[in-house]
């Protein structure tokens, strides 16, 4: 029997923690008109630059902030034809994006938050050059919500829409200088603090992933990196200390029963300290900076208060997105099984189906031709799927699925018809022709049909089909041209 | 003994403060609104974020404590291996912090201030002196403002403690300023150095920190001329020393908004080093003398196509003297071709005795009246062509020349005067 380890009892040790998620927004630049696009390429420029600490609004230069300007760095920063002045720190910033507002307040409202009437943009002083201004521009949109999990609810103290920092690329020459890259600087994050009322690091890890569904279900980007978790946590007669750079929620308990045997170690010889630390791959952790202050909020001034109108909630009340659970009994409630729903879901294709459902009432049908053939045509075909799915776009499955609707096309020419307009347009083609071709009347399929069998009398019914099929070039499905034949050949 | 009264005092602007809204309660700093917002109470939370809310939806502000003033002790160390300067603080954003209780700005005006924001500088120098002449915007000034600051540094630099002045001033119309004191300082001896910044001091990404850094090492420098110092690109490395008379804001929000028009740097200027790219008066043991005469009844107009030349009637009208007309291409206004042509009108004009001169519009380069037929028409009219020197810089001297009696009685002396190269304003050598 392999030996027990003893576990730790949370409860007795006093912890407390809470989870602050950032999620990247999946619109433009929060304070600029830039793309949110992140680059691979080599950088178009660089501008180098320097951070100085300077005092706070009351005077007293921040804690943090003066750890990272003692440093005395030169800082790179990558630039790229989707950089703008405003990133470079030479332009005012602009007004704040109304859809990554309007994201944010959709996503107050799912976590049941109360949404501020008036907000300020306030600049958050970090120096340690991810941020061109010396600051993060940072507004507080709603407080006081919750989330439901099996552990118990857990309150949301804070939402804020903040702009996300420019990446870390590498220290060229040691400490000196650090080289950013621009690209990610002021992508919208949504950032989330819950109340430092998770009790274990299983909790910890449930409130995460609860979050996370309920960001996804917003226009949030996907990915690596798009979402980041941060711990708070401390222990009774310890000090509070900020774990950050989780890119994997599995970390999380990992991570927090390290940290909580640190603590208990450092408790024990009176030397526990506030600081923020950076938890690597392994899940141990390591000093990244002292734990800033109040000191370092102040006003953006060049933005008047941010003032949140009922109109605008009310609008984004109106289209509030859904949870996935939600969606998943929904669609089984219109007789979609289980497969179809997850890969909807996997491939973000609610929205498509909900509308071709709206030309065709057969979720057995939509799910076909929107999650299905256009997968077999292109392994088929050998064109690739991105490319497949472009051209059968939600436009041209609605079109098709409107001709199936006039019974101008029978539900087993689908794929064909897929097929082939795929095909015409990928050679350059359109597939408002091949439609044409294909809106031939069938009375006139017909008549074209019996005129071959009456030029041609007397001949096998094979013989006829494959005439009729050489003739029409694929027109028409064999299905259609046997079921023509048929009635004149006996 | 009489009871004295206690009176319930209304929470102030820095209190810590009990906003009691229907349903909740929010705790945090009272914070002063701006003007246009008054009907908002803004609250400073706990973590540091502002919120407001609509007064009218407030119940009661209970305070719960008066904001205490911190006393903080900067000291500004004095060493006696550094070379001392003097600075003339006249306001601009490089004059200005942010005041967390009013949501607005303060100025900067003592060393200690100074010294917390920009303590760089004292690195390099020991700034002895703190004028304020006045504190303005640069858009809120005029030639009287440039006299008082021309005599402020005159006294300064008169001082045989002081090696040179920083003079720190707004960005808009620093150009008008620059250009002033090149020509208001006679016989100059020592280095006069403006600078600027274009980001708030309260950032730590300022221009601030490297343009005064910039300007210590050029006040200090042999340099003896008026000059304006600040970043040469968008790269924190080095900034330029500009000729007062040659220099535009060329950007409204860039770094390097500063350029030279028609001409060179006098000097880059890293953090720690100095590099010389073209000559330069040397400072020297005289005294500078103040010139300060000026003419306010000047004007610059700038000429556009169908533009009536009955504009000129107002200046006529109002006395003034002098007119700079910022022309076209080589120097071009519309002539007798055009439907509304100003040859006569340029001819009444100057027949009456204003002072027409002629300044480019195209900013960069030299005009030249002689290449085509319109603009001999119009320099025939009597018209003074600037050559390569700045309109903004033509306005300022203009001013000057006219300011002394003796020569705005003549003409040809005005003309003579206009034309001769008194602080580098004009470069008859243009390589770019």
């Amino acid at each position: 029997m392999s030996e027990q380890k003893p576990e730790v009892d949370y409860g007795k040790i006093g912890l407390k923690s809470g989870l602050e998620i950032h999620q990247q927004l999946d619109t433009k630049k929060l304070f600029c008109n830039c793309p949110s696009v992140l680059r691979k390429d080599e950088p178009d420029f660089i501008v180098k630059r320097k951070l100085h600490a300077v005092a706070g609004e009351s005077g007293e230069v921040d804690i943090a902030a003066k750890h990272e300007a003692s440093l005395d760095r030169e800082f790179s920063y990558e630039g790229y034809d989707t950089t703008c002045l405003f990133e470079l720190d030479e332009e005012p910033c602009h007004e704040i994006n109304q859809e990554a507002l309007k994201i944010a307040l959709q996503i107050s409202l799912l976590l049941n938050a109360k949404i501020l009437s008036i907000a300020q943009v306030m600049r958050k002083t970090v120096v340690d050059g991810s941020n061109t201004s010396g600051f993060q521009r940072t507004v507080l949109i709603a407080r006081d919500g919750f989330v439901e999990t099996q552990s118990g609810r857990v309150g949301i103290a804070t939402i804020c829409l903040e702009e996300d920092s420019a990446r870390i690329i590498g220290d060229k020459g040691g400490e000196k200088i650090a080289v950013y890259r621009l690209d990610r600087l002021g992508i919208p994050l949504i950032e989330i603090a819950t109340e430092p009322e998770i009790k274990t690091p299983e909790q910890a890890k449930e409130v995460a992933l609860h979050i996370g569904e309920i960001l996804r279900s917003a226009k949030v980007k996907r990915g690596l990196g798009t979402i980041r978790q941060d711990v708070n946590l401390s222990i009774k007669t310890g000090k509070r200390v900020e774990l950050k750079g989780f890119q994997d929620i599995s970390n999380i308990e990992r991570a927090m029963g390290t940290e909580v045997k640190r603590q208990q170690d450092l408790v024990r010889k009176g030397k526990s300290i506030s600081e923020v630390r950076k938890v690597l791959p392994n899940g141990v952790s390591e000093f990244l900076r002292p734990m800033p202050g109040a000191a370092r909020m102040y006003p953006e001034t060049d933005l008047p208060l941010l003032k949140i109108s009922r109109d605008m909630i009310n609008e984004a009340k109106k289209n509030l997105p859904r949870l996935k659970k939600d969606i998943e009994s929904e669609l089984a409630s219109h007789g979609l099984n289980k497969e179809m729903t997850s890969l909807l879901l996997k491939e973000n294709k609610v929205e498509d189906f909900k509308e071709l459902m709206k030309v065709v009432e057969n979720p057995q049908v939509v799910a076909k031709v929107l999650l299905i053939y256009p997968k077999e045509i292109s392994a088929r075909e050998k064109i690739p799927l991105n490319k497949t799915e472009k051209i059968l776009n939600k436009d041209v499955l609605v079109n098709v699925l409107e001709n199936l609707k006039k019974g101008k096309i029978s539900e087993g020419d689908l794929k064909h018809v897929l097929s082939r307009i795929l095909i015409e347009v990928a050679r350059g083609g359109d597939h408002d022709r091949t439609f044409e071709i294909k809106k031939e009347d069938s009375s006139s399929v017909e008549e074209k049909i019996m005129k071959i069998i009456k030029d041609k009398p007397g001949l096998s019914f094979n013989a006829y089909m494959g005439i009729v099929m050489k003739q029409f070039k694929g027109q028409i499905s064999g299905n259609e041209a046997a079921e023509i034949i048929k009635k004149y050949v006996k | 003994m009489k009871k004295p009264i206690i009176v319930k005092q209304r929470p102030q602007p820095g209190d810590l403060v009990e906003v009691h809204l229907i349903k909740v309660i929010y705790e945090g700093t009272l914070l002063e609104v701006p003007e246009d917002e008054r009907g908002v109470v803004l609250l400073k939370l706990d973590s540091g974020y502002n919120i407001g809310f609509n007064r009218k939806d407030i119940l009661e502000i209970k305070l719960l404590k008066r904001f205490e003033k911190k006393e903080e002790k900067y000291e500004v160390k004095k060493d006696d291996e550094k070379p001392n300067i003097a600075m003339i603080i006249t306001g601009g954003t490089i004059a200005a912090r942010l005041n967390p209780k009013k949501g607005g700005t303060d100025w900067l005006t003592s060393p200690e201030d100074l010294f917390k924001f920009y303590h760089g500088i004292f690195d390099k120098v020991n700034v002895i002196k703190i004028e304020i002449p006045f504190m303005k915007a640069s858009e809120d000034m005029d030639f009287r403002d440039w006299k008082k600051i021309a005599m402020t540094a005159e006294k300064l630099l008169n001082d045989s403690n002081i090696k040179g002045v920083i003079i720190t001033h707004g960005t808009d119309f620093l150009h008008y300023t620059s250009s002033a004191l090149s020509f208001f300082l006679k016989n100059l001896n020592k280095p006069v150095v403006l600078t600027y910044s274009q980001r708030s001091t309260d950032r730590a990404s300022s221009d601030a920190n490297l343009n005064l850094q910039c300007a210590a090492i050029a006040a200090i420098s042999d340099i003896a001329e008026v000059m304006l110092v600040g970043h040469a690109s968008t790269n924190d490395d080095y900034c330029y020393a500009m000729p007062g008379t040659k220099v535009r804001k060329l950007h409204s929000s860039r770094r390097d908004a500063f350029k030279v028009v028609n001409g060179k740097p006098f000097a880059k200027i890293f953090s720690d080093r100095i590099e010389i790219l073209r000559e330069y008066n040397r400072r020297h043991s005289g005294k500078v003398k103040l010139d300060a005469k000026f003419e306010e009844k000047v004007a610059l107009v700038k000429f556009y196509p169908g533009q009536d030349p009955s504009i000129l009637d107002y200046y006529l009208k109002n006395k003034y003297k002098g007119i700079v007309l910022e022309m076209g291409g080589l120097g071009h206004v519309s002539t007798m071709r055009a439907r509304k042509g100003w040859i006569k009108k340029l001819r009444d004009v100057q027949k009456k005795g204003v002072i027409i001169c002629a300044a480019a519009q195209t900013i960069y380069g030299r005009l030249d009246p002689l290449v085509y037929s319109n603009g001999r028409d119009i320099m025939k009219t009597g018209v003074i062509y600037l050559e390569d020197m700045l309109a903004e810089t033509a306005l300022v001297k203009l001013s000057w020349v006219l300011g002394h009696k003796d020569w705005a009685k003549n003409k040809e002396k005005i003309k003579e005067m206009m034309l001769t190269n008194m602080a580098n304003e004009l470069n008859d050598r243009l390589e770019e």
